[in-house]
């Protein structure tokens, strides 16, 4: 089992990066993305698809916060399963709900995006025969960084557990132990 | 909960046909002993696609020898009076005929036969393990039980190349008009593409 601090940017950065989320509203938006995960001998790829309907403020964002800190995982997912519904990432004909989203600038004209779903997306690698158990694994979590074109790339945890500590505040242990590459994101163009 | 589709039966039902129902016209060869018999080793490349996603994965096959007509019959007996506990029990009775491989992973084929063809031969291979349950990562993946082996059929030419289909987890059941029917646990047909024999 790996422990990685994937989104490092989530809530961890809380009051200092993500506090001023960017003045521009860019929401509602929606991202198109092309993921990938590799092994020595396979690999498989997806497309998703991500609409963010609005970020989350900052009261529903310290919430979450507070409830990573004082009760860890469960809290927050409690948590986060209480929160609005900011926007939905879909999968083929499979949409689940994003329930905590983010965006900062970064440099000059890039934005970083971060975003938790309410439930795991999919659990990479489950289908071999001596796979682990995935309780516990019970949201799906995404960065990804976007330039002002409206293209990017990023990472994903597909199903994971968020916990408190490391040097950031904030570990995402996905289940896989291997993240899923976002190689593009697109930000699809208003209508 | 997702259940195995019609689709997916039928997509292994010449993979059946193959198996089981082809049984008298290849126990007339002594098939080991031919030109084209075992020990043998294919390499190629799984494929799966569904509506949202695509997979690859390199595998190799490697076949010590083909199951001898005693054995294949045994097996096939053990399925009709058995069902699938039956034909799974008699299957991991039977000696190892090879072995397949995928990266680190080795599971074993205790069941390969071959027929001639019209451009090569078609080699049919069981082993006593599921190799992968594609679509079991989905949060409402059906349960696994009873899918417990993998059923491959490959289509090689008189040069050694070929392609074919594989149920890396595999139900074994009697029934439909072959006499056999295999279940797939995937909703969607694995396919093996740039099939390889491995020239020794």
């Amino acid at each position: 089992m790996s422990v990685r601090a994937l989104i490092a940017s989530l809530i961890v950065a809380v009051p200092v990066a993500l506090a001023g989320q960017s003045s521009k509203n860019t929401a509602p938006e929606s991202f198109r993305a092309n993921g990938q995960i590799t092994g020595a001998a396979a690999g498989a790829a997806t497309e998703m698809v991500f609409h963010i309907d609005k970020y989350t403020p900052d009261a529903d964002h310290d919430a979450l916060v507070k409830a990573l800190k004082d009760g860890g995982n469960a809290a927050f997912l409690d948590a986060l399963r209480k929160a609005p519904k900011v926007g939905t990432l879909t999968i083929g004909k499979r949409s689940i709900d994003i329930r905590w989203a983010r965006t900062r600038p970064e440099g000059s004209d890039h934005r970083r995006v971060a975003f938790v779903t309410d439930k795991p997306a999919f659990f990479a690698g489950a289908g071999a025969v001596d796979a682990k158990p995935t309780a516990g694994y019970d949201l799906a979590a995404v960065e990804f960084t976007i330039d002002s074109v409206g293209l990017g790339s990023g990472t994903m945890a597909p199903a994971a557990k968020v916990k408190a500590g490391g040097p950031t505040g904030v570990e995402v242990d996905d289940y896989s132990g291997k993240r899923i590459t976002l190689t593009t994101v697109t930000r699809n163009l208003k209508k | 909960m997702r259940l195995p589709t019609v689709r997916s039966i039928r997509a292994l039902a010449v993979v059946t046909a193959a198996l089981f129902a082809a049984a008298a016209s290849l126990g007339a060869a002594p098939q080991s002993k031919k030109k084209g018999g075992g020990p043998e080793t294919f390499n190629g490349k799984a494929k799966v696609a569904t509506g949202t996603a695509t997979g690859d994965a390199y595998f190799t096959i490697q076949i010590d020898h083909y199951t001898p007509e005693k054995d294949l019959k045994a097996m096939e007996q053990a399925l009709q009076t058995g069902g699938s506990d039956g034909f799974v029990q008699a299957l991991r009775k039977a000696p190892v005929a090879g072995h397949l491989k995928v990266g680190d992973k080795s599971f074993t084929i205790r069941w390969a036969r071959q027929k001639p063809t019209e451009k090569g031969r078609v080699i049919s291979i069981v082993t006593d393990a599921p190799v992968y349950f594609v679509g079991a990562g989905l949060p409402d993946a059906q349960s696994r039980a009873g899918f417990d082996v993998a059923v491959a059929q490959m289509n090689i030419d008189t040069s050694g190349l070929g392609e074919g289909s594989i149920a890396l987890a595999a139900k074994v059941k009697p029934g439909g008009q072959a006499g056999v029917e295999i279940q797939d646990y995937a909703s969607e047909p694995v396919k093996l593409v740039s099939i390889m024999r491995v020239i020794s």
